[in-house]
């Protein structure tokens, strides 16, 4: 299945982002990899860098090697240089940094494993990013260096692929469940009153606006505080800007009859942290969510295998989880 | 007195395996339950386990009928592998490690105010043993907890606080330091709940402002740092311990 191929003319950035620890990131990245070459996609290759991996950086037991093909470009800090098995080209030496050290930007020139990083700071990725593209990449893949959602923040990528699987559940309807869960809070609808989004963009206060008028609470953190938010909404509050983190502690206390009129505007998806439950019981009240962006899903790759010790079948895995989520591409990454 | 020739002293030390009762016999024990009847049978399928474990001549020295099905046992076997001690690296927390009373003073010297240090066994965890072990005034094994420091107010929440809990107590008391404890960790729970409160942190624009500090019998440094704190303790660490890496991490970073 040529995938890559048809999503390089919609996006530049994919990022791969795991929804669990051994949820199948690296077999998708190392997958779209193998495609690449086959389909003869110029890859660029890199991954959001942490201060806090350095060390894990360079005894290699955090990030795993990405075996690479002719042709790929890909970000390789210059003390990782040395230890990359593959024949690399350096093309330029950027002016970006990792935690350990500057980036290059290299050509690889036979295949090999390579220990790829890349700027510690989002700024710095877009920009990166550029200069990867004008080396001659045609779409960039970015390795999520933890497995964790919130790099699937709209600022680092385009689009991600979503990689799920066994691990999340035993249970095969859960698994879809929760993905599908995910795929929708990514997808929520982002706020289109222009006004409201002129007025919440930059905001760092939870901000209660409504009638063209906006207002600022006076409380450094939503968190445990759905009482003061409560008493912040009147009749003419139109929207609740939450900045930071909605967890149900930022709702508990507000009065489901203040729901029917008022929308709850986020950033972006992942600052929510409601279990699925939580969200159902919410949105039973008429809870209704915006975001200032969502995050596109390119495809969700899925696989069956868990580490501890259990695995679904194939097809029935891919079959439920196509019902799930209709609108999205699943791609099998170990039957392909 | 002259250096003693011992056994101990001719180990190759890039060719390291199990000691029995002599040199490199690689005696290992394992122990585990297989879901089969108690039996010859049941014997047999844990010898062939252990040997596809890599363990050489298995030995079931004690076997038992767990009920329903279920049998436990004992197997002893050779291991053939080694490992090259003299590669080992492991990450630390790289951290000059001051006493109660240098820990004092440095805050008097470096931070001139009181430091706050808001701690809590989190999520599901219902036991309060290790944040207790650290914060509480008598501490442990002769340790005293961070409450008996002079220039720390250190507030314990207990056990089973929710991670949005600690970070609203955190920042109703401008904490500069946030402890979480995690005791009991069946089905890497603790995993799921540690990475939870990066992300809140993360979520609400608060994770420069603290130190993240996780401690608990299954915690490494290393296993901290990947989860995205800025350091991990694990057993046989006290109070001293994460005080010092507090402070001075609060002076290197400049959170004074």
């Amino acid at each position: 299945m040529a995938i890559l191929s048809s999503l390089k003319n919609e996006y530049r950035t994919l990022s791969v982002v795991g929804m669990a620890k051994n949820a199948g990131k690296t077999t998708t990245l190392n997958y779209l990899i193998e495609e690449a070459a086959d389909e003869c996609v110029t890859l660029g290759v890199t991954s959001t860098g942490r201060d806090g991996e350095s060390v894990d950086l360079v005894t290699g037991t955090e990030k795993p090697k990405v075996y690479l093909y002719p042709g790929t470009i890909v970000s390789v800090p210059t003390s990782l240089f040395e230890s990359a098995s593959a024949g690399l080209e350096i093309l330029r030496m950027t002016k970006y940094h990792t935690s350990i050290g500057p980036v290059m930007i290299c050509r690889v020139v036979d295949s090999g494993y390579v220990q790829v990083a890349g700027p510690v700071l989002t700024s710095d990725h877009k920009l990166m990013y550029g200069e990867m593209m004008s080396c001659g990449a045609e779409i960039i893949l970015i390795d999520g260096a933890v497995d964790r959602k919130s790099i699937a923040a709209p600022e680092t990528s385009d689009a991600i692929i979503l990689a799920t699987g066994a691990v999340l559940s035993r249970n095969m309807k859960k698994v879809a469940e929760e993905t599908a869960y995910l795929a929708g809070l990514y997808g929520l609808p982002e706020l289109d009153d222009e006004w409201a989004v002129e007025s919440f963009k930059g905001c760092s206060k939870i901000t209660v606006a409504g009638k063209g008028k906006t207002c600022g609470l006076d409380i450094e953190t939503g968190l445990d505080a759905s009482g003061t938010i409560d008493d912040a909404i009147d009749e003419d509050t139109e929207y609740v800007y939450i900045p930071g983190a909605l967890t149900s502690s930022v709702v508990r206390n507000i009065h489901p009859k203040k729901f029917s009129h008022v929308t709850f505007v986020m950033k972006n998806p992942t600052k929510i942290f409601l279990s699925f439950a939580e969200w159902q019981r919410l949105v039973k009240k008429g809870f209704v969510a915006k975001v200032l962006k969502n995050i596109k899903i390119a495809a969700i790759s899925v696989n069956p295998v868990s580490p501890e010790g259990y695995s679904f079948q194939h097809e029935n895995l891919i079959e439920i989880m196509e019902k799930a989520v209709p609108h999205i591409r699943i791609i099998d990454v170990k039957l392909q | 007195m002259a250096a003693v020739s011992t056994e101990i002293s001719k180990v190759d030390l890039t060719k390291v395996k199990p000691y029995g009762d002599t040199m490199n016999d690689g005696m290992v024990e394992t122990a585990f339950t297989l879901p089969v009847p108690y039996g010859e049978e049941a014997s047999e399928a844990a010898k062939q386990l252990v040997k596809k474990m890599g363990l050489d001549e298995p030995a079931v020295v004690y076997s038992h009928d767990m009920g329903g099905g279920y049998t436990f046992f004992v197997v002893y076997g050779k291991c053939q592998h080694t490992v090259d001690f003299t590669s080992i690296k492991v990450t630390k927390v790289e951290v000059e490690i001051m006493d109660r009373l240098e820990c004092q003073k440095f805050i008097e010297e470096n931070i001139k105010r009181d430091v706050v240090i808001v701690g809590a066994s989190t999520g599901t965890d219902a036991h309060t043993v290790g944040i207790d072990a650290i914060m509480n005034m008598k501490g442990f094994h002769g340790h005293y907890g961070l409450e008996r420091y002079k220039g720390i107010e250190a507030v314990n929440m207990g056990s089973q606080v929710p991670n949005e809990a600690v970070i609203a107590k955190a920042v109703e008391l401008k904490a500069d330091a946030i402890l979480v404890s995690q005791t009991v960790t069946q089905k890497d729970v603790h995993i799921a709940n540690l990475t939870n409160m990066v992300e809140l942190l993360e979520a609400e624009g608060l994770r420069d402002k603290v130190i993240l500090v996780c401690g608990g019998p299954r915690i490494s440094h290393e296993l901290a740092q990947e989860l995205g704190y800025d350091a991990g303790f694990g057993p046989h660490s006290y109070a001293e311990h994460v005080a010092s890496f507090v402070l001075t991490e609060m002076v290197k970073r400049e959170l004074k």
